[in-house]
């Protein structure tokens, strides 16, 4: 594939916001192309001035392919897909990435389809293998499998990629160049027509960022049992999550979904209770430091790739175990109030010895 | 009058996924007969189609590629109220990625409801989760398509306004002619089939296709006509403890707390 060079990432930006997953894709791509002596491409569609997208090369890239056009602040499949297309058919870069947002899922699909290149989804990492072929690592069916998809005659190789896998680099100065590209678009383009743009309310979820997740799945059983991670989570301090058929079931928002197409979380200590471990939940949370599997099922996958894994119902081995936390907690606090009042971490930090300074 | 088609994958029930497994030999998956269902999200798909059946009197059209013995759990779409069903089932289309898989599909479309005004599909499968099937039947067909889509309203039946949900914001769109809409959950409450519908579907016409009936590239099929391969499978190496605690409620949740707090977190 000797005409194909250079790593390219699309950067996603809703109504002139650049996304996280995008910047996060721009430092991977640094990593591949420094390896492979190549350069890094970012594609950047909206309606931005070239001192806008110079930030790009900032993040890795080392030339910014900038489509401006005031129509294109807005996303339109068929538009984006005719310039992405265009750029590509142009350019030749040997790999394109695209974060596996909504709109990346939107996108990705129909423009592999018109280069007629494979695309895989929802990437958890990238590698190359030894013969330079792009490696894109896919969770398997099953609990512990992964799968290695490559796209080994078609140029580009493409993905799309969870957001929250990769680091966003440190922005760092360096040399680099915005090319301005044409923006041939007619109305055809630009169907379905938009009428509206409705931004919602930006919602931090508490499990960003969470040293502690409590997550429940279809063996919590019902609604009112879910109240029994609530209260686990209060009292470690954590927040709530839930896997797929826990959403499906309606006991939990869609924002706390945990897994390949929800959220990705680094927590010091997680705890799956009725969680069986489908791959597609445990590639969200297997960068946790600890993690806890409560699950009837002696055979459930997620028994593998655990820490502590405790055979029994989880909604019975829940209260015991909160009542005792509770138990513990009430000692400890008692014990602090006395000995050591101005002790304010909690009693739930491991690290606190009293010699912070 | 005018036709949805409604694409639908079977898939093994989500319910009893942890019956599921990997041969550690052949990395092939066992399914351990575990039955078949639609692809939840097909369901509110199809549930579209069927209010625009029965709003405006459209015709359904149910498509799917795959093996030959799923034709019952079609059946349940009919049973559901659409009007007839075409199979794609053919050994030269194993093993397709999703490239391959939307060119036969729209390769079945093209053959058997060229007319259509609408094609519905679950925005992703549960098995798969890929969501690419959708945006790539639109290419191979030549019309837009819209993603995510949470709520479809249908005004006189010829304009739809259409709201694609980007997590962070959400799209309005508006459209009149013909489109491929991938929709979620949020949508709709798809209908359960009772006992009429059920005797209605064993008369509705149900065929099964080979890739030589509908006029496909051969190169463009199955393995062959997949850009992607697997190269592996590998297992993530494992640095977990792996210790597991049987017993009581109370007893497996006091030595719970006793290994947590060997390691540190309480």
């Amino acid at each position: 594939m000797g005409d194909y060079r250079g790593f390219w990432v699309f950067i996603e930006q809703l109504q002139g916001r650049v996304s996280d997953v995008g910047l996060e894709l721009l430092g991977k791509a640094r990593e591949l192309a420094d390896a492979t002596n190549t350069y890094v491409g970012a594609l950047l569609l909206g309606d931005f001035s070239k001192a806008k997208a110079k930030e790009l090369i900032s993040y890795g890239a080392d030339k910014v392919y900038l489509f401006s056009h005031e129509k294109l602040a807005t996303y339109h499949s068929l538009a984006y897909t005719k310039l992405v297309c265009q750029a590509v058919t142009q350019e030749k870069p040997e790999a394109l990435f695209i974060g596996a947002t909504p709109l990346g899922a939107n996108l990705a699909p129909r423009v592999a389809a018109q280069l007629e290149t494979g695309l895989s989804a929802h990437c958890v990492d990238l590698r190359l293998g030894e013969d330079g072929i792009l490696e894109q690592i896919v969770p398997g069916f099953g609990g512990t499998m992964m799968a290695v998809i490559i796209c080994p005659e078609k140029r580009p190789q493409m993905a799309t990629v969870m957001p929250g896998v990769f680091p966003k680099p440190e922005p760092q100065d360096r040399q680099g160049e915005v090319i301005s590209m044409a923006v041939e678009i007619t109305e055809k383009d630009l169907v379905p027509r938009v009428v509206e743009f409705k931004a919602k309310e930006q919602k931090t979820v508490a499990l960003d960022g969470a040293s502690v997740v409590v997550c429940g799945g279809y063996g919590m059983g019902s609604k009112e049992n879910w109240q029994l991670l609530e209260e686990l989570a209060r009292l470690l301090g954590g927040a709530v999550g839930a896997t797929r058929p826990a959403v499906d079931e309606g006991w939990a928002p869609e924002e706390v979904m945990i897994g390949q197409s929800g959220k990705i979380v680094h927590p010091k200590l997680y705890i799956g209770a009725g969680v069986s471990g489908i791959m597609h939940h445990v590639v969200g949370v297997q960068d946790s430091e600890i993690i806890v599997v409560i699950n009837k099922d002696p055979n459930a996958p997620f028994f593998q790739v655990c820490d502590f894994g405790v055979v029994g119902d989880a909604t019975q081995v829940l209260p015991a175990f909160i009542g005792k936390l509770k138990e513990r907690q009430k000692r400890a606090c008692d014990f602090l109030s006395i000995e050591t009042p101005q002790m304010n971490e909690g009693p739930y930090s491991p690290d606190s010895k009293g010699d912070s300074q | 009058m005018p036709e949805a088609v409604v694409c639908v994958k079977p898939i093994p029930d989500p319910k009893h996924w942890d019956r599921l497994s990997l041969d550690p030999k052949t990395g092939v998956l066992r399914r351990g007969g575990i039955p078949t269902v639609i692809n939840p999200l097909d369901k509110h798909a199809l549930e579209i189609a069927l209010q625009l059946k029965d709003n405006f009197g459209w015709e359904v059209t149910v498509v799917s590629m795959a093996p030959p013995e799923t034709t019952q759990t079609l059946r349940e779409a009919l049973a559901m109220g659409a009007d007839r069903a075409f199979l794609a089932s053919d050994r030269l289309l194993g093993g397709a990625d999703t490239l391959a898989t939307a060119y036969t599909l729209a390769g079945l479309i093209k053959k058997k409801a060229p007319n259509f005004q609408m094609i519905l599909c679950g925005n992703m499968s549960l098995d798969g989760s890929t969501s690419q099937v959708a945006p790539q039947i639109a290419h191979f067909l030549g019309v837009p398509h819209i993603t995510h889509v949470s709520k479809i309203e249908a005004k006189d039946g010829i304009t739809f306004k259409v709201t694609m949900d980007l997590k962070l914001a959400q799209l309005i769109l508006e459209h009149q002619g013909p489109v491929v809409l991938a929709v979620t959950k949020e949508v709709n409450l798809p209908r359960l089939v009772n006992i009429m519908g059920i005797l209605a579907a064993e008369k509705k016409p149900l065929e099964v296709l080979s890739a030589a009936d509908l006029d496909l590239d051969l190169s463009k099929i199955g393995q062959n006509g997949s850009p992607t391969r697997v190269r592996n499978l590998f297992m993530p190496e494992i640095k977990r403890r792996r210790e597991i605690i049987k017993g009581e409620p109370d007893e497996v949740a006091e030595e719970l707390i006793n290994r947590l707090h060997q390691v540190g977190m309480l």
